[in-house]
């Protein structure tokens, strides 16, 4: 040891009391700190990147799997939601008091398909869907903005989602059809429903109010039912009850507090589960290369330590040094990362549970938040801590000599006969491949994080194309125009027009439950021709009785080919049809069937049609909605998501790219920290061939050898992981009633691959001008 | 005959404060082609400071040095680099092979970097058998003896063939049988201008000239440690 390193180890004599012993161990780790400031700054950007990814999957787990129940609570929703025809409020709420163990109850008569307006331009609407509450105090909604209602006056309560949606709130003026400007006094949030625009624009109005306004004109009449129970476990014995009193109500549906929170958890689990995972992943790397730094730190310090000992100082003090030094970078970039994560998603996740009907979490997250934060301190401080706990516990002598912590002499790799190149990258990669257990975690949680960002730009690039790409739901008509189906002909005659037929679409429920609504679709002639959405079972239909039905009625319904489905139609004429196939298709959650047009006409000669209609290649769009327009009606672009889910999809997205983001900053730290640490470890052996001669490009050359040896298996790694087991897992989980192929494709696979080469580029980059920084002396310890 | 290495006027200070301490204080050394220079001196009195001042690894506070006839003192790191690559071998007292190589790749590595003289394997191939290593050029260096790694180090110091080989103290880690045979080898190179530091007398028995740095300067040695 030199004399300053005496000098430096006399300055570190062990304290005498705990107070002192603390002072000196802040001390220690405070000169620390400013001696290795680029580890530190390296160090701290992992762990603000783990905090980052876990704060991440805090928000968005802790809005998706506790928001329904934040959002119950506060709307105080019922255990029992009842839907039938409309019938006479005397008759149902006979009916409700006869049920057991009811603690209240409250009817509503629910209008569809009214006309609303508001200031704003496109702020008319004809298919609002209004809340008359008639009866009972409890509401199964919360007012998050404004007021309740009052049993006077010209007011409504609106949704929020949809309120957002049209700049509404408390004091607008909403413009209702039959009833006139009627005043905004709050926002609600109803869970049982999901908001505007992935639902239709809903809003609530004081039946009491409606009856003082226009007399008796309006007759008591209720189609819903809300239930609350005393106690909520003989939600059973009140459900058959109901069903055995509920004779002469047609139309009749029953939905449980809990079978709601069974669907959204289905929905949610998803994407808790993947974010749960990727966050582990962050955790992992950033943990793994703390430990492997720490190590290195600690080897590097090993004479240092033993001074120390050999002078008297104890383990403890030795430790308590290195966590604190650990725990002063780790207590703010913990901080910042969980700063960071909170921002990236919390924006983004409060959207989409506006969308479902759910508040923000707000406050209720600073407890998990505050959790991954000392989750993210305490895995820094006990990376740090444990080895210089390994090195303090040997004894002094052997520590002088600057014996390796691990009592394990290193085995060595199998040696190869085979004639390798001996060249710089060859080396790199040897360094690297030395290390094997590191090797293997590094490069597992990189092909982990390959793997995770490959099915992110996966389901990204099939949200685009969802959104945006009509032939991806199947449509193969790019216009749509509100039409005579006798206009078809004239349509068909227009230059640029490949194709025209009327679409007819009509609503009709499933006769046998008569709970499922199925949207009906008819073409005359060959539907494939216009609407081909991919065959999952069965044949393209042949006759004039057979039709496919969507995968989501099929599971609904336990339907399959060869089976025949009866559709009881708004006319109240029942449509039956032979199943020839079962189709994906994301139209009404794959609630749809499509069937000859000859029958449907049959069954309803008045369901309404719009043309649709295919435009040759290269045709101008522009010039044929002009051609259309002179027809009487413009036509309108086919888009790939209905406009409904475009808001959830637009919303998804943005999730999916803020969590890829962050991912790929977890690459870009793991590369970054595997060559520091390879530099750190072998820095005399980048010293000799400094000392050879090797300048700033040699030394890139050996890192670049180490990246590769990291990368290569890693992206191999994470493309199969994706392609075989995350892709078609998740592609199996995400929707039951279609098929979304999460099979990254060469695109994508080049696109992560080639963001994983940039990453260890700059990884290069970055280390190569650090190690050239350093004065070969020091590495060469002179 | 021009020397291959000139040193004039080299000062270096080291440490700060009250610790500041001047190591060289204004040494000049000529060494020509084929004459070994031993430098002896007590332990911290600056020999191997003074090596790291000639091999370019370090630079001196003041004074000039001229390897090869190209002026070293006053430029950059790369073109010491590019200096160090083409014109000196380094010999270090702990061998400091890299233990993932094998012997002969340990010796081939000057070769590989950027920049390096063409012929490199061939010469490898000639050091290694002229060294008498042949046997063990496949072997890693934990599987080597320490003479036998001294000589691989050895070889690697020559690969680029360098008028100027600079070593380390290059028996402090080996027996004295050893030490004697890589002596010996130091005196076999043939050619080239060789400067040892060591503070073991024997090592100046091969030395055409023998030096001792005492405060800070080069003098030369008494009678009975010159050859």
């Amino acid at each position: 040891m030199t004399g300053s390193g005496r000098a430096d180890a006399r300055r570190r004599a062990p304290p005498t009391t705990i107070a002192a012993g603390l002072r000196a161990a802040f001390g220690e780790a405070r000169r620390g700190l400013r001696n290795r400031r680029r580890r530190a700054l390296l160090t701290a950007a992992g762990i603000a990147l783990a905090t980052a990814m876990l704060s991440a999957a805090v928000v968005i787990a802790d809005g998706l799997g506790l928001g329904f129940g934040r959002s119950a609570h506060a709307a105080d929703l019922p255990d029992l939601i009842i839907r039938f025809d409309d019938q006479q409020l005397s008759a149902v709420s006979k009916r409700l008091r006869s049920l057991p163990d009811v603690a209240a109850y409250s009817t509503r008569l629910e209008l569809t398909n009214v006309g609303i307006g508001a200031a704003g331009p496109g702020h008319r609407r004809n298919d609002a869907v209004a809340e008359v509450l008639v009866s009972g105090h409890r509401g199964g909604y919360a007012v998050v903005a404004g007021r309740n209602l009052r049993p006077t006056g010209n007011e409504v309560l609106v949704e929020e989602a949809f309120a957002h949606a049209w700049g509404l709130r408390p004091g607008s003026t909403l413009y209702v059809r039959g009833l006139g400007p009627e005043r905004v006094v709050g926002l609600v949030q109803a869970p049982d429903n999901v908001g505007f625009p992935l639902a239709k624009p809903r809003f609530y109005v004081s039946g009491p109010a409606l009856e003082r306004r226009f007399g008796g004109r309006l007759p008591p009449r209720v189609d819903y039912a809300e239930v609350w129970l005393r106690d909520p476990r003989y939600l059973n014995e009140t459900l058959v009850q109901a069903r055995l009193s509920s004779f002469g109500l047609r139309d009749l549906r029953f939905a449980t507090r809990s079978g709601i929170h069974v669907l959204l958890d289905q929905a949610a689990g998803i994407v808790i589960d993947l974010l749960v995972a990727l966050s582990l992943i962050a955790l992992a790397t950033a943990g793994a290369m703390l430990a492997a730094s720490a190590h290195a730190e600690v080897q590097r310090r090993l004479r240092t330590i033993g001074v120390q000992r050999a002078i008297g100082a104890s383990a403890g003090f030795v430790v308590l040094g290195q966590a604190l030094e650990a725990a002063m970078v780790a207590l703010p970039a913990a901080a910042v990362g969980c700063a960071a994560g909170t921002l990236a998603t919390y924006g983004p996740s409060g959207r989409l549970l506006t969308l479902l009907n759910e508040p923000a979490p707000g406050w209720a997250l600073a407890l998990p938040l505050l959790g991954s934060w000392l989750v993210a301190v305490t895995m820094a401080v006990a990376g740090a801590a444990w080895p210089a706990w390994r090195a303090a516990a040997r004894p002094a002598v052997s520590l002088l000599r600057g014996a390796d912590v691990s009592r394990r002499a290193h085995r060595r790799l199998p040696r190869l006969r085979l004639r390798v190149p001996t060249g710089l990258v060859t080396l790199g990669a040897r360094l690297v491949l030395a290390r094997r257990a590191r090797l293997i975690a590094t490069a597992t949680t990189l092909g982990l994080s390959v793997g995770f960002v490959l099915l992110l730009l996966a389901l990204a690039s099939e949200l685009s194309t969802l959104q945006t790409d009509p032939s991806a739901l199947g449509e193969r008509y790019q216009l749509t125009a509100s039409l005579a189906p006798s206009e078809a002909a004239a349509v068909r005659r227009i230059p640029g027009v490949a194709a025209a037929a009327p679409r007819y679409e009509v609503q009709g429920v499933d006769v046998s439950s008569l709970g499922e609504t199925i949207d009906t679709i008819a073409y005359p002639g060959d539907l494939t021709r216009f609407e081909s959405p991919p065959l999952v079972a069965g044949h393209r239909p042949h006759g004039a009785d057979e039709a496919e039905i969507g995968q989501g009625l099929a599971q609904a319904l336990g339907l399959y080919p060869g089976q025949t489905l009866a559709i009881q139609l708004g006319t109240g004429t029942e449509l039956r049809v032979r199943i020839a196939g079962v189709v994906s298709s994301l139209d009404h959650d794959g609630h749809v069937a499509y069937v000859p047009a000859a029958a449907l006409l049959s069954a309803d000669r008045s369901a309404p049609s719009t043309i649709a209609i295919i435009l040759d290649p290269g045709a101008d769009v522009a010039r044929v909605s002009a051609a259309v327009d002179r027809l009487g009606v413009a036509p309108a672009t086919a888009s790939g998501a209905t406009s409904n889910s475009a808001a959830l999809v637009s919303v998804l997205r943005a999730i999916v790219r803020a969590i890829a983001i962050v991912d790929g900053l977890v690459c870009l730290y793991a590369l970054v920290q595997a060559c520091a640490l390879t530099v750190q470890e072998r820095r005399v052996t980048i010293a000799v061939l400094r000392a050879c001669g090797a300048g700033g490009a040699a030394v890139a050359r050996l890192l670049i050898g180490a990246v590769l040896a990291l990368v290569i298996p890693a992206a191999i790694a994470g493309v199969l992981l994706q392609r075989w087991l995350l892709g078609p897992t998740l592609s199996n989980l995400a929707t039951n009633y279609a098929t979304l192929p999460l099979r990254a494709g060469a695109g994508e696979i080049a696109l992560a691959v080639a963001g994983l080469l940039v990453a260890g580029g700059i990884a290069v980059a970055w280390v190569t001008y650090q190690a050239q920084r350093e004065p070969v002396l020091a590495g060469l310890g002179s | 005959m021009d020397p291959v290495l000139r040193a004039d006027g080299l000062v270096k200070t080291v440490g700060s404060g009250r610790a500041r301490r001047r190591l060289l204080d204004g040494v000049s050394l000529t060494v020509a082609a084929d004459e070994i220079v031993a430098v002896l001196g007590r332990s911290g009195s600056g020999k191997s400071t003074l090596l790291n001042l000639l091999g370019g690894l370090d630079r001196p506070d003041a004074g000039q040095i001229t390897l090869a006839g190209e002026r070293m003192t006053g430029r950059g790191a790369r073109a010491l680099a590019r200096v160090r690559l083409k014109h000196v071998g380094f010999v270090f007292q702990q061998f400091q092979l890299i233990e993932e190589c094998t012997g002969l790749e340990n010796v081939l590595l000057p070769t590989r970097l950027p920049g390096a003289p063409r012929g490199g394997t061939r010469r490898a191939a000639r050091l290694i058998a002229e060294l008498g290593i042949e046997q063990v050029a496949d072997h890693l260096p934990h599987e080597l003896s320490g003479g036998e790694q001294q000589r691989f180090a050895l070889a690697r110091a020559l690969v680029n063939d360098p008028e100027l080989v600079l070593a380390d103290e290059p028996t402090g880690s080996l027996d004295s049988d050893n030490g004697a045979a890589v002596l010996e080898l130091l005196r076999g190179l043939g050619g080239r201008a060789t400067v040892i530091v060591t503070h073991e007398p024997d090592a100046a028995a091969v030395a055409d000239r023998v030096l001792h740095l005492v405060d800070g300067r080069l003098a030369a040695a008494p009678a009975a440690l010159t050859p």
